[in-house]
């Protein structure tokens, strides 16, 4: 039994590409960086807090912004922002100390997790926008 | 084995309706004897320690003092509004326990700034209403920065100052300190963990029977 279930997994396994895999690796690393990160004010399953800390979940602001979600977790953002129809003004702080590649996986696990369908961006996108962030700061 | 079946039932209803819930809750602080005069008998008399009087503004701009407090019960913490770390947290579990107090006039909230330059009046104004505050039953008071710092830690056992190294710039305790209508504390709870604020909600009804 034990033989049948090992030879079905290694099937399973062999069914996913490397990218997939690596993608897959990515995106468990960054829901730990949202843990310790962000889930403090955007809350574990992304509904933000009250209408202090905007939710991440189904957010228009997050969906018309996937390209700046670098930046934004890198730089931090000041002034009033229009989520889902509500107004947010609590500024939020920059994450420091985050690598380049924890910031990338982090994106990731936000973009892939949040929206109502995910947003796939591709590698080298996510990376250019990633490098700009780090050369701004 | 089937005889011992209804032996094994009542022992256990027994042993069920021996844990309760109902307890007394502690009273925290130093305490000191008095010796009064009772009916013309000389008798020792426990003095608890007591929040000391204090003189807040909250965020419509009211003057908080320990007369806005009295005969009631309340929760006392510690925040700021810029903060990144455990405040949020806090404040999710606080709006737990206004929802479930929300018009009972023997309870209030009150949440301290500890960062009374960046956190005006106006912006407490502001941060209340956005949590759903109707800023009588729950607060948010601010004053001299020194006078909240050593409200903090003489009246409620915490910790609150600037910290240049922590996120944000403050370290503080994270505690929900439950208050009795005499002005003694009774609990601190830890305000970033559900268990604890359900634990600290048990004990704000019993707190609420023991004034009946």
């Amino acid at each position: 039994m034990n033989k049948v279930l090992f030879l079905f997994l290694l099937v399973l396994l062999g069914s996913c590409s490397d990218s997939e895999l690596i993608g897959m690796k990515q995106i468990s690393h960054g829901a730990q960086i949202y843990k310790a990160q962000c889930a403090n004010c955007h809350q574990d399953d992304g509904s933000g807090l009250a209408q202090l800390i905007p939710p991440l979940k189904h957010s228009d602001y997050l969906k018309n912004h996937s390209n700046e979600l670098p930046c934004l977790i890198q730089n931090g953002l000041k002034g009033k922002i229009t989520v889902n129809g509500s107004d947010y003004q609590l500024a939020m702080p920059a994450v420091n100390g985050l690598t380049k590649d924890e910031l990338a996986d982090v994106c990731l696990y936000v973009l892939q997790k949040f929206p109502e369908t995910p947003i796939q961006l591709s590698e080298a996108e996510l990376h250019s926008q990633v490098d700009t962030c780090f050369k701004a700061k | 084995m089937k005889k011992l079946i209804p032996i094994l039932f009542i022992s256990f209803v027994g042993l069920l309706s021996s844990c309760s819930d109902e307890h007394n809750l502690p009273i925290y602080g130093n305490r000191e004897t008095k010796e009064v005069m009772v009916d013309g008998k000389t008798v020792i008399d426990t003095i608890y320690a007591t929040v000391p009087d204090f003189t807040f503004v909250n965020q419509d701009s009211f003057v908080v003092t320990q007369e806005t407090v009295k005969g009631k019960i309340y929760i006392a913490d510690f925040f700021f509004a810029s903060c990144p770390t455990i405040c949020p947290i806090m404040k999710k579990q606080m709006i737990r326990v206004y929802e479930k107090y929300k018009g009972n006039s023997n309870v209030l909230l009150l949440s301290h700034t500890i960062d009374p330059e960046h956190d005006t009046i106006a912006l407490l104004k502001d941060y209340a209403t956005r949590l759903g505050s109707d800023g009588k039953q729950w607060m948010f008071l601010t004053g001299d920065r020194e006078a909240i710092y050593d409200m903090a830690a003489q009246g409620y056992y915490a910790t609150a100052m600037p910290d240049s190294t922590e996120p944000g710039g403050y370290v503080h305790s994270g505690g929900f300190i439950l208050v009795d209508t005499q002005r003694r504390v009774r609990g601190i709870y830890n305000g970033t963990s559900e268990d604890e604020v359900t634990h600290l909600m048990k004990d704000m009804d019993i707190l609420l029977k023991e004034n009946e």
